[in-house]
């Protein structure tokens, strides 16, 4: 009953939060200009608790790991808190331009998609909730969690989470793009980098030098000859290869990013260990020093399709008309569902050219996309996820 | 040369990020600020200044009390864009349209006197691809908080933005440096206190612009000051380090044409002081050179530097003001 009560509002909420457009677009132009790769998160990071005090949020703080926060005070000092939370690291480097063109309809700029959007709309909430004259029961904890991105391994979420004193009521995960995406399960994950570094060997080894590329070229053949289940669900990601020098070198260093992806963390187990063979074996075929590493990795967990907060959010996204769209996410949500704590992540808008330069969102659908995240909040805070 | 106004008039922006005590300033003293934008082909980056200042200094902390854009005749959106975030546009050739018409960024400020209804009115270059709130409030600031000031004026550290995404960290002000700052230590070594006299983004009351002569193009910065100093002195003008601006950067030829026009204004303006006495009257077309095909060929442009009088001379000015 209570549920369809806010439901009907929702459709009404769109043109409230478009009438402080400006407010959205400005926090996340202000947060998005300025550099923050993985690690180097600290002047984003003071700018998004500068933009959170001014925005009269009832308490900003940072936690043991430097992740900032604030607190969204609710009406109940019994309910467990929801956490909202939005990365805010990105994969650019300080040099490159971050000034951000906004157009009529569109904000371009390196990270818009990635996650400007996201923080940007985080940054916007408590407004948003003052313009729609919302207040919950559960205190809103509002997070922009440093450290997630690649290297990072969702160190400052898994600190936050681990960390944070009481029981969590549940949590949404805000990503900048796609609008419909509706992401409850991660995959269980290995991250790795395998190394070729030929110049580190003996120069009287070999009577033909070997090629760093063509060695991992090597890898990755054989990578590719696996026979991989059909079930459980499981691929390997070739997503990175770096190396050589010049055209007309023989080229001495190479590098390989590839994850392991898999419903079950026990097949992710045996591709990994199958991996380590072929690299052990070629490393000995071709007599080169081949390092391999793991940088990250996740377990698999997962809400069921029919759990109450997923069905929730269905219902939500089909009162704004927001096609819903499943699949695995392996980002801060699963830190979440892997302790138990029912969780979702969420896109604000649609965009395009994710994770170029020239990466680009449209303007017009994240006063639906955020509409949706209220939608949430107040499932939640009826008590979707108390069961 | 005393160089006291340097010590007592510098200001950095960080010295008034207390936006609230500025409004409550503002309300106090019961004045209105007007926010001017002029524009010509800005459609890259007119709706960030407009978003931002809306959002940080209209409704976030109401220090602004409107938004206007004066537009030269763009050919892209800029006035679509502008409009569409709720500024107040407006085509500069729509602004008191009886009078000859004139086209240049000098016309627009003029013009923007007008339209808007600000006791203070603030000047700011849309082309600025790293704009912030701090280059509003910290111009407007010392006019709030000192009454000596009327005028204030931008300095910055210039990067440029080269290429598609990095950026110097140095350099820009060559016209500064190579034509204003050696005419004001010939002249008004005290002037040469203003660290970037061509800094497009200044700040003052409409009672000190509406006294002063507006040159329709680049000479517009020049004859500012050297007008302001001359009839209330360099006392009643503060700078403001806004810390970084970044800005599309500008071809030699281009700043050729830049510096042509600002000499021109300011041998009109020394003139008039009796400072030189030139024998002849200068001419008016800027002469460069190309080499096409192997040959080198002229390329002239006629370039007159026209003056709009004081606005408070025009009569629907004085109407609209209730000037008797």
């Amino acid at each position: 009953m209570f549920m369809n009560n806010y439901l009907e509002k929702l459709p009404s909420f769109v043109d409230t939060i478009e009438s402080i457009k400006e407010t959205i677009i400005a926090n996340i132009v202000l947060i998005g200009q300025i550099p923050a790769p993985t690690f180097k998160e600290k002047r984003r990071a003071g700018i998004f608790m500068d933009r959170l005090a001014e925005c009269r949020v009832d308490e900003c703080t940072t936690d043991g790991y430097r992740n900032p926060i604030g607190i969204v005070r609710g009406t109940s000092s019994s309910k467990p808190p929801i956490f909202l939370i939005a990365h805010i690291d990105t994969i650019f480097a300080r040099d490159v331009d971050h000034n951000f063109i906004v157009e009529e309809n569109s904000i371009t700029g390196p990270g818009v998609t990635d996650n400007s959007v996201g923080v940007g709309v985080l940054l916007s909430l408590p407004e948003i909730l003052r313009k729609l004259k919302v207040r919950f029961q559960s205190d809103l904890v509002l997070a922009g969690v440093i450290q997630s991105i690649g290297k990072g391994n969702l160190r400052g979420v898994r600190h936050l989470v681990k960390t944070w004193p009481t029981p969590i009521r549940g949590a949404v995960c805000i990503e900048g793009i796609e609008l419909g995406r509706l992401n409850y399960y991660s995959d269980g994950m290995v991250r790795c980098e395998v190394e070729c570094n030929i110049s580190a060997l003996n120069g009287v080894k070999h009577k033909f030098k070997p090629n760093a590329i063509l060695v991992l070229n090597e890898v990755i053949n054989q990578i590719l000859k696996l026979r991989l289940p059909q079930r459980p669900r499981a691929r390997v990601i070739i997503g990175k290869v770096a190396g050589g020098f010049k055209h007309g070198d023989i080229a001495l260093e190479s590098t390989l990013g590839f994850e392991i992806q898999s419903d079950s963390d026990k097949m992710v187990k045996l591709i990994f260990n199958d991996i380590k063979d072929i690299i052990e074996a070629i490393s000995h075929e071709y007599e080169v020093e081949l390092t391999f590493k793991t940088i990250s990795n996740l377990k698999a967990s997962t809400l069921t399709y029919n759990h109450p907060l997923v069905k929730s959010t269905r219902k939500v996204m089909k009162e704004l008309e927001i096609n819903p769209a499943g699949g695995p996410c392996e980002s801060e949500l699963s830190i979440f569902l892997s302790r138990k704590i029912p969780a979702i992540t969420l896109g604000i808008t649609n965009g395009e050219n994710h994770h170029q330069k020239n990466a680009q969102v449209k303007i017009d659908p994240m006063f639906k996309g955020i509409a949706q995240i209220i939608g949430v909040i107040m499932a939640i805070d009826s008590g979707v996820c108390d069961e | 040369m005393n160089d006291s106004w340097l010590k007592k008039n510098t200001f950095h922006y960080s010295e008034f990020t207390d936006i609230s005590r500025l409004v409550e300033e503002k309300k106090k003293k019961n004045i209105l600020i007007s926010l001017c934008l002029p524009t010509l082909n800005e459609e890259k980056t007119i709706a960030k200044e407009i978003v931002i200042m809306k959002s940080e200094l209209m409704t976030r902390h109401p220090l602004l009390d409107e938004i206007v854009v004066i537009d030269s005749g763009s050919k892209d959106n800029t006035l679509e864009i502008a409009k569409s975030f709720g500024a107040d546009v407006y085509e500069a050739s729509s602004i008191l349209p009886n009078l000859e018409q004139f086209k240049g960024k000098g016309e627009n400020l003029w013009k923007a006197l007008y339209v808007t209804k600000g006791d203070i009115i603030v000047y700011i270059d849309a082309d600025i691809k790293n704009i912030h709130h701090r280059f509003v409030y910290g111009l407007i600031a010392p006019l709030l908080l000192f009454d000596n000031i009327k005028y204030t004026k931008a300095f910055y550290d210039r990067p440029i933005a080269i290429g598609k995404s990095k950026i110097r960290p140095t350099g820009g002000g060559r016209v500064t440096e190579l034509v204003i700052r050696p005419l004001f230590s010939l002249f008004f070594p005290e002037l040469t206190q203003i660290l970037q006299p061509l800094s497009g983004e200044y700040a003052g009351f409409r009672e000190i612009f509406e006294k002063i002569p507006f040159p329709i193009g680049y000479g517009v910065e020049t004859s500012m000051i050297l007008d302001i100093c001359e009839k209330w002195g360099l006392d009643v003008m503060a700078q403001v380090d806004l810390e970084r601006r970044i800005h599309r950067n500008q071809d030699t030829k281009a700043l050729g044409k830049m510096a042509f026009v600002i000499l021109k204004t300011f041998f009109n303006r020394i003139e008039k002081l009796e400072l030189i006495d030139l024998k002849k009257d200068i001419f008016s077309e800027m002469i460069q050179y190309n080499l096409v095909k192997d040959r080198i060929k002229p390329d002239k442009l006629e370039i007159e530097c026209f003056e709009r009088p004081p606005i408070e001379t025009i009569p629907e000015y004085r109407e609209k003001f209730n000037i008797g």
